[in-house]
């Protein structure tokens, strides 16, 4: 095969992989400035008129800014608890040598291949038990509970690569267990701490089963869950959950936007080890 | 605590209970109230009826009905068929891609950056989407069928018994291969150059190259992208949920949305019977993972 050949050839599989890959968005995204009638008459035309007025009127019609805030205040506070405790349990198993340091480790570890069945229903009936329930909180501390064992194995294979020099010269300076951790070791993990902190943002915000099982009043719904009751709202209106659909994307893609490396290196952090 | 003076050399060695106790008590105190005590109630109830006010111990009967629970074992099945196509699909189509990109062609960056768009979208966003993908009047796969004159082939591909679960599994497959793409064009940026400038001078041929060279250096992420797919098909819920419920005909029932539905869809009211679907669920899946990993381990150190 002659050069040239060959690159248009990579070209074409390339381009058309990226269609592929991107079609489905390109599509909602028009349909989302469509209205329904408009839809039906041809799926795949562009739009005559921009119908942008369809984005307030999906908003606020199906209470999608109490989705987002519930959305926002649960995944916001499962991270920060997330951070502080995972760090400190990362810290400690990658810093102290002691007995049962590795037997700890082994068991978090192995929790990340758990199925959730085999937590999901006795954790229903616990936060029934404790008044957790359908609320907030509860999930909340859910949340923190299912990520915390990825969350401390990315952190310790970083802190663990911190050298020992760096302690015992705090050590040297008077530095307490608890400043060592704070003014040491987390100031240097901080990239593989952000890290973390997207990996376990973009999870939670996209979860799914633990929210369909432990909640159920419309006033504490996430983002998914309203989605969901969106479509099944609408059902037949195409254009309007289209337009529902773009406005759980498009936050997406705006942080992407701006953040596509240190996303992308959060998504694959479990991986590459 | 700290102000001891204690010799350098053995500082590593030094076991600051209370700094160790401090530090590991939260993480743990959450680890044992919302992971290890819901598993062992798990098993308890496994071997009890669980109704909203009362427990009755009915020993092994759940399991017993279990062996018999046709529903289950198709959902078995069809778990890991998913689990066990998805990871070949996924990493095979995305190392050809990865290659692609390694081999210098303009605009990488967007193309990585592009291609991984899909895996930062919920299971429920993606669902809706491909549930008119493949609707039968209008959407996009029958449309094209359509244009090219193979119509007779239309069909409500997720409505019908025989394509619903490869449907599915393509979703899962679009969703994914971009995560892996992007993860093994790492692995291939952090070969050693000389190795493949040697294997150059050496006059090997593209497919030699990749064979010999590539693949066997890029092995362990590969082996790591397998595993990691097979447990994430394993735990499948949200993207049946939202597309079909496990139907039609329970030809997309997954373990999860089993035992999801027997638990709080049924009107049954006892959580003891799906709580041993998920016991014997959590046996199997722990045996194949630890099966897979071994066997590959072994066969990785055969390669080297």
């Amino acid at each position: 095969m002659t050069k040239p050949l060959k690159h248009s050839l990579l070209i074409i599989l390339l381009a058309g992989y990226t269609a592929f890959a991107a079609g489905p968005f390109v599509w909602v995204a028009i349909m989302s400035l469509r209205t329904t009638s408009e839809i039906m008459a041809d799926h795949f035309a562009l739009p005559t008129i921009l119908h942008w007025e369809k984005f307030p009127i999906a908003w606020f019609n199906s209470n999608y800014n109490v989705y987002f805030k519930n959305s926002a205040m649960i995944v916001l506070a499962a991270v920060a608890i997330l951070t502080i405790v995972g760090a400190m349990a990362a810290h400690c198993l990658a810093r102290y040598r002691f007995r049962l340091n590795r037997v700890i480790y082994f068991v978090l570890f192995s929790t990340i291949i758990f199925p959730p069945q085999i937590t999901i229903i006795s954790l229903f009936q616990i936060l029934v038990q404790y008044g957790l329930y359908d609320t907030r909180v509860g999930l909340t501390l859910v949340y923190v509970a299912i990520q915390l064992p990825l969350t401390i194995y990315i952190l310790e294979s970083f802190f663990a690569r911190i050298p020992n020099d760096l302690f015992d010269a705090a050590r040297i300076d008077g530095y307490s267990e608890w400043e060592i951790f704070w003014r040491v070791s987390f100031p240097i993990a901080l990239p593989a701490i952000a890290t973390t902190m997207i990996l376990n943002f973009i999870l939670l915000w996209n979860e799914f089963l633990y929210a369909v099982v432990l909640i159920t009043d419309d006033a504490n719904r996430t983002l998914p869950l309203g989605i969901q009751r969106f479509m099944g709202d609408q059902l037949e209106d195409v254009g309007m959950i289209a337009t529902g659909l773009m406005i759980a994307i498009v936050p997406v893609i705006i942080v992407y936007a701006f953040f596509s490396e240190k996303l992308i290196q959060g998504m694959t952090a479990g991986a590459v080890k | 605590m700290a102000s001891n003076t204690s010799s350098m050399r053995d500082d590593g060695l030094r076991r600051p209970w209370g700094a160790i106790v401090a530090f590991l008590l939260p993480a743990l105190t959450i680890y044992v109230a919302f992971t290890a005590y819901p598993v062992v109630r798990t098993l308890w109830n496994s071997a009890h009826k669980v109704l909203p006010r009362r427990e009755v111990f009915v020993g092994l009967e759940n399991y017993a009905a279990l062996a018999q629970d046709e529903i289950f074992w198709r959902s078995v099945r069809n778990t890991i068929t998913w689990a066990s196509i998805s990871p070949l699909a996924e990493v095979s189509v995305a190392l050809i891609l990865a290659l692609a990109l390694y081999a210098k062609v303009p605009g990488a960056r967007f193309f990585r950056i592009a291609w991984f768009t899909p895996v930062l979208m919920s299971y429920i966003v993606v669902g809706i989407l491909w549930v008119w993908i493949y609707n039968f009047d209008w959407g996009p796969v029958n449309a094209a069928l359509r244009a090219i004159g193979l119509g007779g082939l239309a069909k409500a591909w997720l409505g019908n018994p025989n394509t619903a679960l490869p449907s599915l599994i393509v979703v899962t497959t679009w969703m994914w291969i971009g995560f892996n793409m992007v993860v093994l064009l790492a692995a291939l940026h952090s070969l050693p150059r000389e190795v493949i400038e040697a294997a150059e001078l050496d006059n090997c041929g593209w497919g030699q190259k990749l064979v010999y060279v590539i693949l066997p250096l890029i092995w362990p992420t590969v082996l790591n992208l397998i595993v990691l797919s097979f447990i994430g098909k394993m735990k499948i819920f949200d993207l049946v949920w939202i597309t079909t419920k496990g139907g039609p005909l329970w030809s997309t029932e997954t373990v999860s949305t089993y035992v999801y539905k027997r638990a709080f869809e049924w009107s049954t009211f006892d959580l003891g019977y799906p709580s041993t679907i998920a016991a014997i669920w959590f046996v199997i899946v722990l045996a194949i993972v630890l099966t897979l990993t071994l066997a590959l381990r072994q066969r990785s150190k055969l390669e080297y």
